[in-house]
């Protein structure tokens, strides 16, 4: 008993109860703004709430999920997801690495790009969508659409059909967080130690040897990172996508994001968009467990 | 006075699976400058740390001046530590660093300013005060954390091996001033060091330790020239002594077919012992066993002879040597009355008259 | 070997303008934004688009003063911006250096809480929201919103600090006690300073963060709280071709991000790396 009590004594004497002090209020907040709230959703995907029809009201158990399998536009929406997260991410981490070990060889003037490089991220995704939707893309106004006709090409409804629309946000988030990305990797780039560059150069590897077989492994785990946080981002994207086409044209650019936000705020059906959102939960959730997996470097790699 | 008697009795701590402390038992008298000296991983850090309060024993009791202090937290504790890396505060000036102690006491503020001066003197950085750390050098860093640590009166002075991050000649510069330094402040210091040279210069009395337990306490010159076992005769001296097996009958030491009469008489049964004895007590005899020369090192002031002795390497310091080549035969014979005997089995000292 | 220096010239010189056109991808949709904010209507309707025009500055004072005047909207964003970073330095700080330092019960499943509460997609708690916040009819408040401006911020800055808070030598802590400093001094008078900088890229992402808010902001908020980004989207769907006005407005509502984000370009990029330069060591 006496042990007990004198292995809290010296340094850690008072140690938990200041550590508790010190996390309680931050941890109950996230209790109360987060928990209880996450607890409330799950709890309302079992009801039908409705506030158009506030008279259907009450326990529907599973229903909103049997009804979510049979739904047509969340499989669409699904797939939306999948389409516009695969592509954006790949789209940053492929241009942010190339224009990365672009500037790297600049010998001077990196501060420009990485000022550059800093204004997309801080603004407001609202605002580049809807700068996208006008000032970029709107018909008969828009930059991009003035360039497609001045070039030759036949005009584009680029918001306003099906495709084009998915493209265009697509391009858009891209165009937003590709700094994220070129910055991470361009700041990991010049954290590599030059003796190994300097190694492989006396050891005769050409250029691309030394990026495929030093830089690629070197940028391993900044790789890695940048997919797991843009994933997480571009599944939860919403702001950009919501200014420059709402979704639309119909469910053409729905991501799955969106479709719980409408079908709760615009169709008020707030059950079955907790449904939804349950799934959006579940989907990242599973998403960023496999690429955590991926991140951590197993041990067959390590000793082989 | 006659405060800062510290007692460690049958401390044990554990990481783990891992023994770092095996019942150290320790008396370190008052004003006493006690230096724990042993390899890396050895415990003798961890020992100091659990006399600050970091590291608390999982067994054993630490008193101070007979107060039970085992697990009263370091502030409790009214002892001062320079550490290794020094731990100056990187945000504060020279002067703050200095002050904290005096603050965090709740010195009034009259008498701090004086005292942070006070101590800046002592260590000669008094022109320094209003620098950060961050702004000064190796040594003047080392100098700050001595000021932090002696601004106030502490019961315990410990120093975490405090030159170790100096190049080699403001080591030999500022060891100097530490033992004066010491010797004017009138408190219990002690002292962890890897450098053997350190310890014996800077100690009253030192601890050697070895994975975990301490081998031998003891003056420097006890330490030195009655290493209590094997492995402190191994650990002591540099080059620490060669150690030979041989055969004891009475009096008579033989290595290797090769007779030393003793001058004294060993209090053993005789048979396989470990002769130790000290390059500089090695002579070059003609009559001597005959030993091959593997490299000759010159040291400047003495010639340092590397002596393959069958397998066994036998290091010899001569003030000159002039050598025909390696491979030549040099023979050797021990000086009697520096040669130090160890029972091999037990690894202890056999004592002997000079003891 | 001048042949070789000429060749590596060339490259260069393409690299350049290969990275210069990116460049320009950009920067040119801001630059374009703020030609246009200098248009007159006219002007703006032009096709195709004129670069040469007269510049009027009437745009910014309708923004303003005008008609479309976001001072309101300014301050909204301010208020809520300014509020939801102080309370969430306040609770992260501390807690980051609790998760970093000290011993604490279930610390682990603590630390994976945090973390999983910020994979939360937005939108699943913008919908529970809406059905707590109407009950209790706090739609539309101030302290609603900042409420559920915690949600995203503070797991975040937990996340962020304690990082920062691993990277203060244990020393620190260890000569400070020895000083005889007390748990709670050492926290303000040795620590905290020392993690200055980690908390203004934590205030800077936060503030950034909460700035440029949106879905909950559009949900949640109404007449009386109605940041800068919703009155943005509403200038687009109420006014639909007032894009001179829109592109003078949606500048100054961004004027302090983007001035916070050239001014603290370096702990941005900081804050962006700290997460892939150390993340690849931690598990």
């Amino acid at each position: 008993m006496q042990g007990r009590v004198n292995r809290e004594g010296g340094v850690h004497q008072g140690e938990t109860r200041f550590a508790l002090v010190l996390t309680a209020p931050g941890i109950l907040v996230l209790l109360v703004t987060t928990t209880f709230p996450l607890a409330y959703l799950v709890w309302s995907s079992f009801q039908t709430i409705n506030l158009a029809m506030p008279f259907l009201d009450g326990f529907a158990g599973v229903q909103n999920y049997v009804d979510m399998w049979y739904d047509a536009r969340f499989w669409h929406a699904l797939g939306l997801t999948g389409i516009y997260t695969v592509s954006s991410v790949t789209l940053q981490v492929a241009i942010g690495l190339g224009l990365a070990l672009m500037v790297m060889q600049i010998p001077a003037g990196q501060w420009i790009f990485r000022i550059v490089a800093i204004l997309p991220i801080v603004l407001a995704p609202v605002v580049v969508g809807l700068f996208w939707r006008t000032l970029m893309l709107a018909p008969n106004f828009g930059m991009i659409d003035f360039l497609v006709q001045w070039l030759g090409f036949e005009q584009i409804n680029w918001l306003g059909a099906p495709t084009p629309a998915l493209i265009s946000v697509i391009v858009i988030h891209t165009w937003q967080w590709t700094p994220f990305a070129f910055l991470v990797f361009l700041a990991s780039l010049a954290s590599l130690p030059g003796d190994v560059y300097e190694a492989a150069r006396i050891d005769r590897a050409n250029a691309l040897q030394r990026f495929w077989h030093i830089t690629l492994p070197l940028l391993r785990p900044a790789i890695v990172i940048v997919i797991i946080m843009r994933a997480m981002i571009s599944l939860h994207a919403f702001a950009a996508i919501f200014a420059a086409t709402g979704g639309g044209p119909g469910t053409a650019s729905e991501i799955l994001n969106l479709y719980a936000f409408k079908t709760s705020f615009v169709e008020l059906n707030f059950g079955y968009g907790s449904a939804l959102a349950v799934a959006l939960l579940v989907i990242t959730m599973a998403v960023s467990g496999i690429l955590f997996y991926v991140r951590t470097p197993r041990r067959r790699e390590a000793s082989a | 006075m006659s405060k800062g008697r510290v007692n460690l009795k049958g401390i044990y701590k554990r990481f783990g699976n891992f023994v770092a402390l095996k019942h150290i038992d320790l008396d370190i008298k008052p004003v006493e400058f006690f230096a724990l000296l042993g390899p890396s991983g050895s415990g003798k850090t961890t020992t100091l740390r659990m006399l600050a309060g970091l590291e608390p024993p999982d067994e054993g009791v630490f008193a101070v001046d007979g107060e039970d202090v085992t697990y009263a937290p370091p502030g409790k504790r009214d002892i001062a530590m320079v550490f290794q890396n020094y731990a100056l505060y990187p945000h504060m000036t020279v002067r703050d660093n200095i002050a904290f102690p005096l603050k965090m006491d709740k010195v009034p503020a009259a008498e701090i300013e004086p005292a942070v001066v006070r101590a800046a003197e002592r260590v000669h950085i008094e022109h320094l005060l209003h620098r950060r750390p961050g702004q000064l050098s190796g040594g003047q860093q080392q100098r700050c954390a001595l000021a932090r640590a002696i601004v106030r009166q502490p019961k315990l002075f410990l120093l975490d091996e405090p030159l170790s991050n100096l190049d080699a000649q403001l080591r030999l510069q500022t060891r100097v001033e530490l033992k004066k330094l010491q010797r004017s402040l009138n408190v219990t210091s002690i002292y962890v060091t890897h450098d053997q040279e350190e310890a014996m210069t800077l100690a009253d009395r030192m601890a050697v330790f070895l994975d975990g337990e301490i081998l031998q306490v003891g003056t420097p010159d006890e330490v030195f020239n009655r290493p209590r076992t094997i492995a402190v005769a191994s650990f002591i001296g540099s080059p620490p002594m060669n150690l030979l097996p041989a055969k004891l009958d009475g009096r008579r030491l033989v290595v290797d077919g090769h007779v030393t009469e003793l001058p004294f008489a060993p209090d053993h049964p005789g048979g396989d012992v470990t002769m130790g004895i000290r390059p500089s007590h090695v002579r070059i005899d003609p009559d001597g066993l005959p030993t091959r020369l593997y490299l000759s090192e010159n040291l400047g002031e003495s010639v340092l002879l590397n002596l393959y002795l069958g397998e066994y390497l036998v290091k010899v310091r001569v003030a000159s040597f002039a050598s025909a080549g390696d491979d030549e035969t040099v023979p050797i014979s021990f000086e009697p009355d520096a040669i130090h005997l160890f029972d091999t089995t037990s690894g202890l000292r056999i004592r002997t008259a000079q003891d | 070997m001048s042949l070789h220096r000429r060749a590596a010239t060339r490259r260069k010189v393409v690299l350049m303008a290969v990275a210069a056109a990116l460049l320009l991808v950009w920067v040119f949709p801001l630059i374009w934004a703020v030609i246009v904010s200098f248009k007159s209507e006219s002007d703006v309707l032009a096709y195709p688009p004129t670069v040469f025009f007269e510049p009027i500055g009437r745009n910014y004072e309708d923004a303003l003063f005008g008609d479309f005047s976001i001072l309101d909207s300014l301050a909204t964003s301010a208020i809520v911006s300014v509020s939801t970073t102080v309370l969430t330095i306040v609770l992260a700080v501390p807690a980051a250096y609790a998760f970093a330092r000290l011993k604490l019960p279930a610390k682990k499943s603590i630390g994976f809480y945090t973390l999983a509460t910020q994979m939360v997609p937005p939108v699943g708690l913008v919908i529970p929201y809406f059905l707590i916040l109407n009950k209790v009819s706090m739609l539309d408040t101030y302290t609603g919103m900042i409420i559920v401006y915690l949600t995203f911020s503070l797991p975040f800055a937990i996340w962020l600090m304690v990082s920062y808070m691993e990277d203060i030598p244990f020393e620190m802590e260890e000569a400070a006690f020895l000083d005889k400093a007390t748990r709670w001094q050492t926290l303000w008078h040795i620590i905290i300073p020392q993690v200055r900088g980690g908390i203004a890229v934590t205030v800077i992402f936060v503030f950034l963060n909460a700035w440029n808010e949106f879905l909950f902001a559009v949900q949640l908020g109404g007449n009386t709280v109605r940041p800068v980004t919703v009155a943005m989207y509403n200038f687009v769907s109420v006014e639909q071709t007032l894009w001179a006005k829109l592109s003078a407005a949606a500048l100054i509502a961004m004027l302090p991000v983007v001035i916070i984000g050239i001014a603290a370009q370096k702990q941005i990029v900081k804050g962006l790396t700290i997460g892939a330069v150390k993340g690849g060591g931690r598990r």
